[in-house]
């Protein structure tokens, strides 16, 4: 794994199934619309030693007409929304501040957790990102430090604080330690 | 020291000793041992839609 930059991750590893199935997926969403990925896949990628059933990502707020082609895109290449299948109601729960998640024909796990932007610490994740190289793949992961803090401060069950151990231990010599704690302060005035 | 005390600092320890040796082998070494776990996690993983809505605590589906 080489830490090129604070923005730019290379990993020669061996595909997992849920790798294939994110890039699958994130190779769909990214023809419509930025995304970032968020939360446990980003330990999981870089190394963590546990199985996930979902992946989280962040997308921007999106009208209704490019959500439909972006829909009917997924579905083309065998997604379906584990939700509902009419995209009025698929979209209105995104408009409503909800998740919505995508999944292979005939399958439940794994499946993408796809959500809108809320707040500000998901406009950073979005803005500040990480383009992990995976061979000839390519994802967009959150930036570590804040998805180090957010793991700590708000979520805090043993599994996402070993994540967040994780994260510091394998990018010890990358990490930017002043923002972590930057970010775990503003996390606690906001949560 | 309770068991589940001691449970976590045995996670722990282990969560450091696996970081450790993904920063010091090769990404293909260390991903082939993680892919077990994946990819036998989901293989073996068989829900309904509503098991998994109900274990996610989510009630937003049709």
């Amino acid at each position: 794994m080489k830490f090129i930059d604070s923005e730019h991750i290379e990993i020669n590893r061996e595909l997992s199934d849920l790798d294939k199935f994110t890039i699958e997926f994130t190779n769909i969403l990214k023809k419509y619309i930025d995304y970032v990925i968020i939360s446990g896949y980003v330990a999981i990628v870089l190394g963590r030693a546990r199985a996930s059933e979902d992946v989280g990502i962040i997308i921007p707020r999106v009208d209704f007409s490019d959500f439909k082609k972006l829909y009917g895109n997924l579905k083309e290449n065998g997604f379906y929304c584990l939700n509902a299948e009419e995209e009025e109601i698929v979209y209105s729960y995104l408009e409503e501040n909800l998740a919505i998640r995508f999944a292979k024909l005939d399958t439940i796990i794994p499946n993408i957790e796809l959500k809108w932007i809320k707040n500000d610490f998901d406009r950073i994740a979005l803005k500040k990102t990480i383009d992990v190289t995976i061979k000839d793949k390519h994802i967009c992961i959150s930036n570590l430090e804040l998805q180090i803090a957010f793991k700590e401060v708000i979520l805090k069950s043993p599994k996402d604080l070993e994540d967040a151990q994780h994260l510091r231990s394998v990018a010890k010599e990358y990490l930017d330690f002043d923002l972590i704690q930057e970010y775990k302060e503003n996390l606690h005035e906001f949560y | 020291m309770s068991f589940i005390d001691e449970n976590k600092k045995e996670r722990e320890s282990f969560v450091k000793k696996w970081a450790e040796y993904v920063r010091t082998h090769s990404d293909k070494d260390w991903s082939k041992q993680q892919n077990v776990i994946i990819n036998s996690a989901l293989r073996s993983a068989h829900m309904t839609r509503e098991q998994f809505f109900k274990m996610k605590g989510e009630t937003h589906y049709v």
